[in-house]
C-alpha cells in the first residue's frame, strides 16, 4: 500500500465510524434542543438497539456462520430488521420519557440528568444480567463483497452504513424542516412557552423528539452489529461518549452540527491512529473539542441561543 | 440481685446454648473450612472464568464426598472481580473481594485470582491478612518477584503461589517459537494496556529483539473501544511478517475479528494465555479465528490419557469441556486441600498461617504432575504450551480441546 492508499483507507474507516457517531449524536441533539437535557440513557438505548437487531435477525433465521443472503432476500431482511429495531428503540425512548423523566419535568437543577444516568445503568445491568456478560457473535447476512479503490479496499458493510446513515439523516432533515410536527419541534426548541401559547402540544413534541432520537440510536446499534459483527452489553459507553462529544463539537441542539461533529470525530479517530498512535486517539479527540469550545463556546455550527436566557 | 434485664439475658443465653446443643452432634465432628475462589465472572472473560471456577469447585466437592480430610468440611466462597463498568476484570473489585476473604476467619486459603491486574490489587491485602492464595492463571512476573516484595508481600512471607509459569517464560518462549520455527523476520506488537497484557507484550518484545526479529511498532488498544481498524490499517501498510498481542479477551475478540478483515489471512498472529479462552471460538467465530496461535503457561493436560477420567467427570458435572486452566485451578485447590490435610493430621488447629506454611513446603501429586513451589511462590516446573485454532467440524464449535490444536512446548531459551 502506498501512503496515499493508506490515508484513503483510513478516511474510509473514519467515514464509517463518523456515520455511526452522527446517528447517535442526533439523538442527543434532538432532546437537548427541546428540553435542554443531556440524555445519558441514550448511550444504552443504542446498546439495547443492537441487541434488538441481533434478536430480530435470529428470529428471521439469520444465525452466526450462516451463508450470506443476496438480492431481494437480503434487502428484505435488512429493511425488516432496521424497521423493527428502530420502532423498538423509539418506543423504549418514549417509555423512558413517560415513566422517568416527565414526572421530573418541572424540577429545576440536575435531577433529570442524574435520572438519565440511572436509567442508563438500569438498561446496562438488565441486559448484562439477562443475556450474559460475554460478547455476542452478531449474525452477518451480508455477502463479503469488496471493491478495490486504488490500493484501499471498500467493503459492502461500509457502503451500507453510509447509505443507511445518509438516508436517515435526509429523512430527518426533511421531517424537521417541512412537516407540521417538525416545524412545531423547531418552534418548541426556540421558545417552549410561546409555542404552547400558539397551541402546540409540548408533551407531544417531547415524545416525538425522544422517539426520533432513540429510533436513530436503534438504527446505529444495528449498524454497529452488522459492521463489527459483535455486540456486548458494554458497547454503549465508548460509542456514546464519542457521539456526545460529536454533538457538543457540532453545537448541541443543532441537527446539521451533530452530523458534522460525528464525521469529524470519526475521521480524527482514524487519522489520529494512523499519524500518532491509536492509544492517543482519545487525547487528540478531546484536545480538539477543548480547543473548539474555547474559541466557539457554542460549537462549530451552534449559536448562543438568542431566544433564551 | 437479679434484675429483669439480666434474667432475660440469662434466659436467651440458655436458649442459644440449647439451640447449639441440638445442632451440636452433627456439627461438632466437622469443622467448616472455607476456600476463597476469585475469578472474573463478569465481562469479556466470563466463559474462561467459569471453567476456572468450576475446576476449583470440582476439587472441593470431591474432597467432601471422599472425606479426604477427616473432620473437615470444605466450603467455597466464590467471588467475582469483574464489573459491569469495567467490562472485564476490575482491580478495585478484586481489592474488595480480598478484604471479604480476609474478614471471614473460616477462609484459610484461596484459589485465584484469574487475572494479574487483580492480583496486584489483592496481594498486599492478602499479605497483611496472612492469607495464602494459589492462582491458576495470573502470569505477571512482578507478583512473585522478590524485587517487588515490599509492594506485593509487605507482611514478609510469600502468599502468592502459582500453578502456572509466568510471562517471564510465556512471552520470551513464544518469541523463540516465532524466530526458530515460524522464521518470521518482523513483527508488530499490540497490547490491551492491562497489567498482564503490557507485561507480556514487553517480555515478548525484549526476546524478539534479542533473536533478531525486527519490531515494526508497539501500539496499545483501548479494551472498551469497538474499532481497531485504524491501527490495523497502519499495520497492513507496514506489512510485518507477524502480529503479537498481549492482553485478554475484551480487546482480543474484536482484534481477531477485525484483523481477519484487514490483515492477510496467512500472516501468523498470536497471543498469550489471555487468548486461550472459549470466547475465541464462540464470540470471534470461524473463520475469523482460524490460524490464531495462543499459549498456556502450563503443560497441556486435557488430552493426556491419564487425565481422561477427570475430563469426563468435569464434563458430566458442568456439561462443558475443561481447558488447561480448569486443570491448574483443580490442581491449585488440591494443593490447598492437601495442605489442610497435613495441618489437621498434626492435630494443630487449621489456621491461615499453618496452611500457608504447609502450601509452601508441599509436594503434591496433581493432574499436571508433582506441584511444588520455590521460595517466592512460583511453581518449580515451567512449561509453556502452544496452541493454534483450527476448525474441526467433527466437534462442537466451542470444544476447547479439539478446536485449539496442541502444537507443542515452546522452546526455552
Amino acid at each position: 500500500m502506498t501512503v496515499a492508499d493508506v490515508y484513503l483507507q483510513q478516511i474510509i474507516n473514519g467515514l464509517s465510524l463518523g456515520a455511526m457517531y452522527a446517528l447517535l449524536a442526533l439523538g442527543f441533539t434532538l432532546v437537548y434542543g427541546i428540553l435542554e437535557l443531556i440524555n445519558f440513557a441514550h448511550f444504552n438505548v443504542f446498546m439495547v438497539g443492537s441487541f434488538v437487531g441481533l434478536g430480530v435477525l435470529r428470529l428471521l433465521g439469520v444465525m452466526p456462520g450462516a451463508p450470506a443472503l443476496a438480492g431481494v432476500a437480503l434487502v428484505a431482511v435488512l429493511l425488516g430488521t432496521l424497521i423493527v429495531t428502530m420502532l423498538a428503540a423509539g418506543l423504549l425512548g418514549v417509555a423512558i420519557e413517560r415513566l422517568a423523566l416527565r414526572p421530573l419535568r418541572n424540577l429545576r437543577g440536575p435531577a433529570a440528568m442524574i435520572t438519565t444516568i440511572g436509567i442508563s445503568y438500569i438498561l446496562l445491568n438488565v441486559v448484562l444480567l439477562s443475556l450474559g456478560a460475554d460478547s455476542k457473535n452478531f449474525p452477518n447476512p451480508l455477502p463479503s463483497w469488496t471493491m478495490p479503490v486504488g490500493g484501499a479496499v471498500l467493503r459492502l458493510r461500509e457502503v451500507l452504513i453510509w447509505l443507511v446513515s445518509l438516508a436517515l439523516m435526509a429523512i430527518l432533515t426533511w421531517f424537521v424542516q417541512f412537516t407540521r410536527l417538525g416545524k412545531a419541534m423547531r418552534a418548541t426548541a426556540q421558545d417552549a412557552e410561546a409555542a404552547r401559547m400558539m397551541g402546540i402540544e409540548v408533551d407531544r413534541i417531547i415524545i416525538a423528539a425522544f422517539f426520533l432520537g432513540s429510533a436513530l440510536a436503534g438504527a446505529g446499534g444495528l449498524m454497529f452489529g452488522l459492521y463489527y459483527n459483535f455486540t456486548s452489553y458494554i458497547i454503549g459507553f465508548t460509542a456514546g461518549l464519542r457521539a456526545f462529544t460529536a454533538a457538543v463539537l457540532g453545537g448541541i441542539g443543532n441537527v446539521p452540527g451533530a452530523m458534522l461533529g460525528g464525521l469529524i470525530i470519526g475521521l480524527i479517530e482514524a487519522l489520529g491512529g494512523q499519524l500518532v498512535s491509536a492509544s492517543w486517539a482519545d487525547v487528540i479527540i478531546f484536545s480538539i473539542l477543548v480547543l473548539v469550545l474555547v474559541f466557539r463556546p457554542a460549537g462549530l455550527l451552534g449559536r448562543v441561543a438568542p431566544n433564551k436566557s | 440481685m437479679i434484675t429483669r434485664r439480666s434474667a432475660l439475658l440469662a434466659a436467651s443465653g440458655l436458649a442459644l446454648l440449647a439451640a447449639a446443643g441440638a445442632a451440636g452432634p452433627a456439627r461438632a465432628a466437622e469443622q467448616v473450612v472455607k476456600i476463597g475462589i476469585d475469578a472474573s465472572l463478569t465481562g469479556g472473560d466470563a466463559q474462561s472464568a467459569l471453567l476456572v471456577k468450576d475446576g476449583a469447585l470440582l476439587a472441593i466437592d470431591e474432597a467432601n464426598a471422599g472425606h479426604v480430610v477427616p473432620g473437615v468440611k470444605f466450603e467455597a466462597m466464590v467471588l467475582d472481580d469483574g464489573t459491569a463498568t469495567a467490562g472485564q476484570y476490575d482491580p478495585a473489585q478484586g481489592a474488595t473481594n480480598a478484604r471479604k476473604m480476609v474478614a471471614d476467619h473460616n477462609v484459610v486459603a484461596a484459589v485465584g485470582p484469574q487475572m494479574s491486574g487483580v492480583g496486584k490489587a489483592m496481594a498486599p491485602i492478602l499479605s497483611w491478612g496472612d492469607l495464602a492464595t494459589i492462582t491458576p492463571s495470573s502470569t505477571n512476573p512482578d507478583l512473585t518477584d522478590p524485587k517487588f516484595a515490599q509492594q506485593y508481600r509487605p507482611a514478609g512471607k510469600p502468599i502468592y503461589f502459582r500453578t502456572v509459569a509466568t510471562d517471564a517464560f510465556q512471552g520470551p518462549n513464544m518469541a523463540n517459537y516465532f524466530a526458530d520455527t515460524l522464521k518470521v523476520k518482523s513483527v508488530y506488537i499490540l497490547d490491551d494496556t492491562g497489567a498482564y497484557g503490557e507485561g507480556l507484550a514487553n517480555a515478548f518484545q525484549a526476546q524478539a529483539e534479542k533473536k533478531g526479529i525486527k519490531v515494526l511498532g508497539h501500539d496499545k488498544l483501548d479494551p472498551k473501544a469497538a474499532d481497531y481498524s485504524a491501527v490495523l490499517t497502519k499495520i497492513k501498510q507496514l506489512n510485518p511478517d507477524s502480529l503479537y498481542y498481549g492482553g485478554v479477551l475484551q480487546a482480543g475478540v474484536k482484534l481477531a475479528k477485525q484483523a481477519y478483515d484487514i490483515l492477510p489471512h496467512e500472516m501468523p498472529k498470536a497471543g498469550g494465555d489471555g487468548l486461550s479462552g472459549p470466547e475465541m471460538l464462540t464470540a470471534v467465530g470461524y473463520p475469523a479465528n482460524e490460524g490464531w496461535y495462543s499459549t498456556n503457561a502450563s503443560p497441556h493436560v486435557t488430552e493426556d490419557p491419564a487425565a481422561q477420567a477427570w475430563v469426563n467427570r468435569y464434563k458430566a458435572k458442568f456439561n462443558v469441556l475443561p481447558d488447561d486452566y480448569a486443570i491448574t485451578a483443580y490442581d491449585a485447590t488440591e494443593v490447598i486441600i492437601d495442605a489442610v490435610r497435613r495441618v489437621a493430621a498434626t492435630g494443630k488447629p487449621v489456621t491461615r498461617s499453618a496452611v500457608r506454611d504447609a502450601i509452601q513446603t508441599g509436594k503434591v501429586k496433581t493432574l499436571q504432575g508433582v506441584v511444588s513451589f520455590d521460595a517466592n511462590g512460583d511453581i518449580e516446573d515451567r512449561v509453556i504450551s502452544i496452541f493454534q485454532i483450527h476448525h474441526d467440524p467433527a466437534y462442537p464449535a466451542d470444544d476447547m480441546i479439539h478446536q485449539f490444536k496442541y502444537i507443542g512446548v515452546a522452546p526455552q531459551s
